[in-house]
């Protein structure tokens, strides 16, 4: 017998007894469906990988990658802590280090770090009890920040509030790590990371844990806007294809001029032709809902896994 | 032995659930149900859908079809096109049809659950 920790209290798990049925037992409320492995409905994220590696089995790699585990199938040789798999966590008070602005309307927050998280993933950010949206983290884990772009909404409160009255040396507070659009590919499998405005945020993030671990593959970044202003770290990203040879960077604008690295098309209508084969593919889409909703399906029909789709969608407050 | 066993398991479902998914998007008959933002949560279920269809582990009821399908209105028509779907998946595939013929007859077993008759 063993016990397992659940939202802070501890649980006693019989000999044989799964991880769902020991907190059903207690009267825990936990989602569940087929109880045979497949439905996935009951799944949940583990301190420590060790233990629920039995409880794996049909997980996508990103899901492992995140130590998450059906706990209709777990049955625990040893103590763990585990959370649903959408739990935010504790709260924690962070300075901000810089703020900067990188375009007319996209500001880069850089605040102090000590999280524990995988680039690409996204924290909740709150002034105080009542405002609080999420960002994407831009940052790797090894950086001497934690970075976000913030696309300011005149009429945003919290954009507003960063862009207005937050300055180096205040304090926010910060709850996560959530998503799971993060970097889980074979070295040797091609990367195709879509972004839309801000949603560069987590592909640079990916992108640059991609070659910090050692891929090979080609990775091929589309970043889809309005003008070449909208554009921002336009210098960053060329940079980052000129110092890696199996990285290209094309922006796809409604207007402005073809150039080099700059196409002026539709981006669904450049994609189809562009990527029209991508069995293989592991694909990153982040940005606005419809743009990233359109690319996954386009994508999927032309052949890629949905398990090598990974999204993150940027919501406007109110747009729930 | 099950179908499920007869074919390869997990795996064969693997293979099998994003052609069989691809297919009923794209099918205009039953693509508005299967059409939903939450890509994984809708091919995990096509994934328990197969399974169970395969004759593998699964807990589901004639009462869990009839609760979970109620909702939808579903005809004959939405049956036979699923039904279609797989039958093409699985010829993809290259399943022997005598496999084939008992995965339909463990479909055909849940049908007047699925359309609440």
């Amino acid at each position: 017998m063993t016990v397992v920790t659940y939202e802070g209290t501890q649980f006693p798990v019989a000999d044989g007894e799964t991880v769902l049925d020991a907190l059903l037992r207690a009267g825990q409320v936990v989602p569940y469906g087929c109880r045979a492995g497949v439905c996935h409905s009951c799944m949940m994220s583990a301190d420590d990988p060790a233990p629920v590696r039995q409880a794996q089995v049909g997980l996508s790699d990103t899901q492992k990658a995140l130590n998450y585990f059906l706990s209709c199938q777990c049955q625990p040789a040893s103590p763990l802590e585990v959370k649903l798999v959408n739990a935010a966590g504790a709260k924690q008070v962070v300075e901000v280090l810089e703020k900067t602005a990188l375009s007319e309307s996209v500001y880069r927050l850089r605040l102090a770090p000590g999280l524990s998280y995988r680039p690409g993933q996204y924290v909740n950010l709150s002034r105080d009890a009542k405002l609080s949206r999420s960002y994407s983290l831009a940052s790797l884990p090894s950086d001497p920040w934690l970075e976000f772009h913030i696309r300011h909404y005149p009429d945003g409160a919290f954009s507003s509030w960063v862009v207005n009255d937050l300055q180096a040396g205040d304090t926010l507070e910060l709850q996560g790590p959530l998503g799971h659009c993060i970097y889980a590919a074979e070295a040797n499998q091609p990367l195709l990371l879509l972004g839309t405005g801000t949603g560069l945020a987590p592909l640079w993030g990916i992108a640059r844990e991609a070659l910090a671990q050692g891929h090979s593959a080609p990775i091929t970044l589309v970043i889809s806007g309005r003008s070449l202003e909208d554009c921002y770290y336009r210098d960053q990203l060329l940079a980052l294809a000129a110092a890696h040879d199996n990285v290209s960077v094309t922006w796809v604008l409604q207007d402005g001029e073809a150039a080099d690295h700059v196409e002026v098309a539709d981006i669904y209508q450049y994609c189809k032709e562009r990527f029209p084969e991508l069995n293989g593919y592991k694909i990153y889409l982040c940005g606005a809902k419809t743009f990233v909703n359109k690319l996954r399906k386009q994508c999927f029909f032309a052949g890629a896994a949905v398990r090598d789709i990974s999204t993150d969608v940027f919501l406007q407050a109110g747009s729930l | 032995m099950s179908v499920y066993e007869k074919i390869g398991g997990d795996g064969a479902v693997e293979a099998a659930v994003d052609i069989f998914y691809r297919k009923v998007l794209m099918d205009d008959r039953i693509s508005d149900f299967f059409d939903t933002v939450d890509m994984d949560r809708q091919r995990a279920k096509q994934k328990a859908f197969l399974t169970m269809a395969f004759g593998g582990p699964n807990n589901y009821t004639g009462k869990d079809m009839r609760e979970g399908h109620k909702h939808l209105n579903l005809t004959e028509e939405h049956f036979n096109a699923v039904a279609e779907n797989l039958i093409a998946t699985l010829q993809e595939l290259s399943v022997p049809q005598e496999y084939i013929d008992e995965i339909v007859g463990i479909c055909l077993s849940v049908k007047d659950d699925v359309l609440n008759k």
